[in-house]
């Protein structure tokens, strides 16, 4: 196992020498976590796995880390607002904790809960909780000690995403199998906001106006909200006949966001959603599973072609290179603030 | 029957035999029915030592790589070598793999070697629950062996904090999160039928974990749960099987075993418990961490005789369930209808079709019984040849457009294949009385695939196509009638014998099948199918009206329910077991095996066993 984390250390190494430059001179904010399968589509559960699978962080943009146990399947990382050495993990054994960035960690959900897809802590309540799964939604009002289940106006529970509406407390936006659900009163009650025919797997609430939503669904294409979640209208130019994945606000630059998807390659919008640009030259598939903007570096750009290294572009995908890993499938590339 | 000198001498011999040639090499099993206990416990015993001397003895010295976790069990069982298997243990400590698979073998290991491993090695064991978090996994079988070991560890070792475990949970909280899911489990399968239903090789991913537990669990409740469970499964087994083989649907199979019906991981148990076929390579390679165990279980007298006596004709009826439905479905899990029809010559099972289960589901088929089984591909079927997102999506959580690729490369290759025999169609519907089955398969335009596929093998004796549309076979002692319902061509198959391709979305089959004891020729049989009065229709949608060989009008219309001498056939009432055999309300957590005057009462209310001999 040393000798893979070394090779694999290396490799990212070498990548780095000829891919992009390290941060500036300031240090960085956030870590980066990849969440990534990397040995192959052909590698089931109890196999010999013949990479180390899992969560890897990276401090310095240049080179990764293996960070806790070696799954095949970690959905998303999330940092712990009471500790700087928190993480929580959505992960095919439940939600994990770690107290001390990923050296101990600790399953927090039990045998009724499995694959969390979706993991959200509430900024205006930060005891609280949210998780999104195959069955419906879960919270927990105590940082994940107990959990409750609490789906109630929910049609077909299926949840990938999860998102918290920053400015108020208890207003949560979830992403189910038929559609965008809101609460308003923490997960008591749910309501359907934006019916959809399947899958919604990304809810994003832009850090410049929190009035700003943007949703990546399944055959529903891409969808745009302006008055916090309550109404939804398509975004044209984006494709409906693929399944989207992903979709990410730059922080630094106030209307261009991004967003990828099955055979919808990597699209770029930089007028709020009114017109997008297909960056995805470059990049050696169409197959993009995640990607994620470097809020400590403008115009950086990270992209995860399916079972390909995971690419970065310093100009927002005008040029790729290779970054990190061989071959990877990244179930989610996020950044997690140091503080 | 056996008689009592001649068994004793067998149970003598047949260790030194084994040695000499495993009886997965060897000749067929003599199957002849035990009646005497303590000869039955014998020959039992006897087939466990075969299997634990062998596989100890896969271990060669200075070669590593073949002293594994099961040569370790192995030997631990039969108590030898324990210091090598500290040495070891503490070496294969050091890089645990596998996850849910890792933790019964090393489960088994400890407490096969509490008073034989070392402290090193035991401490090994301890230090590897402490850093290694496998992975709990996303199906019913996984979840049995993940939660079974970590009972059973998390009793072994009490009063330890998170720290000291890979989940961080303390062993008070392990051990009551694990006891509660396997109490779950155990009550859902009694009350409303198991997920992953009757497969030909996920059997022993629950009865090794269960006959742990009937084993090592401290709780008298527990053990006794582990072995009214065991109880359970294997009668589900045995009154489906023919010689051995596990026969009709199934929630999982593979390739192989879809075809050369005997090989698959069930089979090693038909041999074990049964006695009446051989086991698979290797005794089924996990085989071994049951039998290392095996000592402490015995089949009931009434599940040997359900396994063993084709004297009579009968037909079982099952209720199982899906596995859990996360998308494009209303219900978490849906019923599933099976019928299973067994003589000594044959089975004929099935279940209502549909999407029951993903990728590995098999709905309906005739086995005919044989000789010897190894090699023979003893079966005959038809299926609507289907994958799609939508499939993975209803039963995965993962993204859905690179599943069927992926499914391909993770041991099921033929998904996406058009040639594809394995699988459910959620275009076909099923129905089944006695020796007859009815597939009717609707398929819409654009869908994969708008065809049927039949198979037909190498191991018929007879293939007669008919003018009057039927396909006459011959395997073994059965006569088989096929109908297909559309226009077909035949395609060769690489494992021998041929592919019938029925490339129309609206289609079916028909199959009658019967003893070739029950006709005086070929001819006469051929004549008599001829004559059964039959009307098929395929527009506006397949209906077919067909009065079967034992004298049932059925009348099966695509999308409706069937007719059954004039009365709808309702669902509603079907059992989780009725037959002559198994019998148990959907609900009641109550099983009844029955067999001649014996019976045997597995009550989960209760936690009771309650056994009688009729008068």
């Amino acid at each position: 196992m040393q000798t893979l984390k070394l090779k694999l250390f290396f490799a990212a190494w070498l990548a780095a020498l000829v891919g992009h430059a390290p941060l500036g001179a300031a240090a960085p904010k956030h870590d980066l976590y990849l969440s990534v399968l990397l040995s192959g589509q052909g590698q089931i559960m109890g196999g010999r796995a013949p990479a180390l699978s899992g969560v890897y962080r990276s401090t310095d943009r240049l080179k990764v880390e293996h960070v806790g146990f070696g799954h095949i399947r970690m959905f998303q990382v999330i940092g712990d607002p009471h500790s700087a050495d928190g993480l929580y993990l959505a992960a095919l054994n439940g939600v994990v904790h770690s107290k001390d960035r990923g050296k101990t960690w600790r399953i927090l959900t039990g045998w009724d809960m499995t694959e969390p897809k979706g993991l959200v802590i509430d900024p205006n309540a930060t005891d609280h909780i949210y998780a999104g799964l195959p069955d419906g939604i879960a919270v927990s009002r105590d940082r994940g000690a107990t959990w409750t289940r609490m789906n109630d106006g929910i049609r077909r529970s299926y949840t990938q995403t999860i998102t918290i509406d920053r400015t108020q407390a208890g207003r949560v936006l979830a992403g189910t199998e038929l559609g965008i659900y809101l609460t308003e009163d923490g997960a008591r009650t749910w309501r359907l906001v934006q019916p959809t025919t399947e899958t919604t797997y990304d809810l994003r609430q832009s850090p410049h106006d929190p009035k700003i939503f943007f949703a990546a669904t399944t055959s529903s294409g891409a969808l745009w909200s302006e008055d916090r979640g309550r109404t939804w209208r398509p975004i044209a130019g984006v494709p409906k006949k693929h399944t989207l994945h992903n979709g990410v606000f730059d922080p630094s630059a106030a209307r261009r966001l991004v967003l990828c998807g099955w055979d919808a390659g990597l699209l770029v919008s930089e007028d709020g959603g009114r017109t997008w640009l297909d960056r995805t030259a470059g990049l050696p598939n169409r197959q993009i599973w995640s990607v994620a903007v470097d809020p400590d570096q403008p115009g950086r750009l990270y992209a995860s072609p399916f079972q390909q290294p995971v690419y970065v572009s310093e100009d927002f995908g005008l040029t790729w290179k290779p970054a990190f890993f061989e071959k990877a499938t990244a179930f989610n590339l996020t950044f997690v603030p140091r503080s | 029957m056996k008689t009592l000198s001649g068994l004793a001498l067998a149970v003598v011999f047949s260790v030194p035999l084994a040695r000499a040639q495993p009886s997965f090499k060897g000749p067929m099993p003599d199957a002849t029915v035990i009646v005497d206990a303590s000869l039955r416990r014998a020959a039992y015993l006897s087939r466990i030592d075969e299997a634990l001397i062998w596989r100890a003895a896969m271990a060669k010295p200075g070669e590593p790589k073949t002293f594994g976790l099961g040569e370790i069990v192995a030997k631990l069982a039969r108590r030898e070598d324990a210091a090598a298997c500290s040495e070891r243990l503490i070496e294969l400590m050091k890089a645990p793999t596998g996850d849910m698979f890792w933790m019964f073998p090393v489960t088994a290991i400890y407490y096969l070697g509490r008073d034989q491993l070392t402290p090193e090695a035991k401490a090994a064991v301890r230090e590897a629950w402490r850093v290694y978090m496998p992975l709990r996994g996303d199906t019913e079988n996984h979840w049995a062996m993940y939660y079974s070991s970590l009972y059973l560890m998390a009793q072994q070792w009490p009063d330890e904090p998170g720290e000291r475990w890979f989940n961080g949970k303390s062993s008070q909280e392990n051990f009551e999160e694990s006891r509660d899911y396997l109490l779950h489990w155990m009550e859902l399968t009694t009350t409303t039928g198991q997920g992953e239903y009757d497969c030909t090789h996920y059997i022993g991913e629950y009865a090794i974990p269960l006959l742990h537990l009937a084993t090592w669990a401290r709780d008298a409740a527990m053990r006794q749960r582990g072995r009214m469970m065991l109880d359970y499964v294997f009668a589900d087994y045995a009154v489906e099987t023919l010689d051995g083989m596990y026969v009709g649907a199934h929630a999982r199979t593979d390739d192989t075993t879809l075809l050369e019906k005997w090989n698959g991981f069930s089979s090693f148990f038909g041999w074990l418990l049964l006695g009446n076929c051989p086991p698979t390579v290797s005794y089924g390679g996990w085989g071994i961490y049951f039998v290392a165990a095996a000592k402490n279980y015995e089949l009931p007298e009434v599940i040997y005789r359900i396994g063993t006596d084709r004297a009579g004709t009968y037909a079982h009826y099952e209720r199982k369930r899906t596995r859990h439905r996360w998308r494009n479905s209303d219900v978490r899990n849906a019923p599933v209808y099976k019928t299973t029809y067994i003589t000594k010559d044959y089975a004929v099972g099935s279940d209502q079709g549909g999407l029951l289960q993903p990728i590995q589901q098999h709905s309906w088929d005739v086995t005919w019984a044989v000789p010897d089984p190894r090699g023979v591909h003893n079966t005959i079927f038809s299926n609507q040849p289907h994958f799609s997102t939508y499939e993975l999506m209803m039963y995965f959580s993962e993204k859905p457009d690179f599943m069927p690729a992926t499914v391909t490369s993770q041991g099921k290759p033929t998904y996406i294949s058009e040639s594809k025999l394995l699988g459910g169609s959620p275009y076909e519907q099923i129905f089944q009385r006695d020796d007859t089955v009815i597939s009717l398969c609707h398929v819409p335009a654009g869908a994969n695939f708008e065809q049927v596929n039949g198979f037909f093998s190498k191991d018929l004796a007879r293939v007669e196509e008919d003018a009057s549309g039927w396909i006459f076979t011959q395997g073994g002692n059965a006569y088989i009638a096929y109908r297909p319902l559309a226009p077909y061509e035949w395609k060769p198959l690489e494992v021998g014998g041929k592919r019938l391709r029925s490339p129309q979305g609206k289609n079916g089959t028909i199959v009658q099948a019967a003893s070739v004891a029950e006709f005086k020729s070929w001819d006469d049989f051929k004549a008599a199918i001829r004559a059964l009065p039959l009307e098929i229709r395929l527009e506006p949608t397949p209906r077919v009206a067909f009065t079967t060989l034992r004298g049932k009008k059925l009348v099966c219309t695509y999308g409706a329910a069937p007719i059954v001498d004039g009365t709808t056939f309702d669902y509603s009432g079907w059992k989780l077991f009725s037959g002559p055999y198994l019998n148990a309300e959907v609900g009641s957590g109550k099983l009844t095996i029955t067999h001649g005057a014996l019976e045997r009462v597995l009550d989960f209310n209760t936690v009771t066993i309650t056994d009688r001999v009729k008068p």
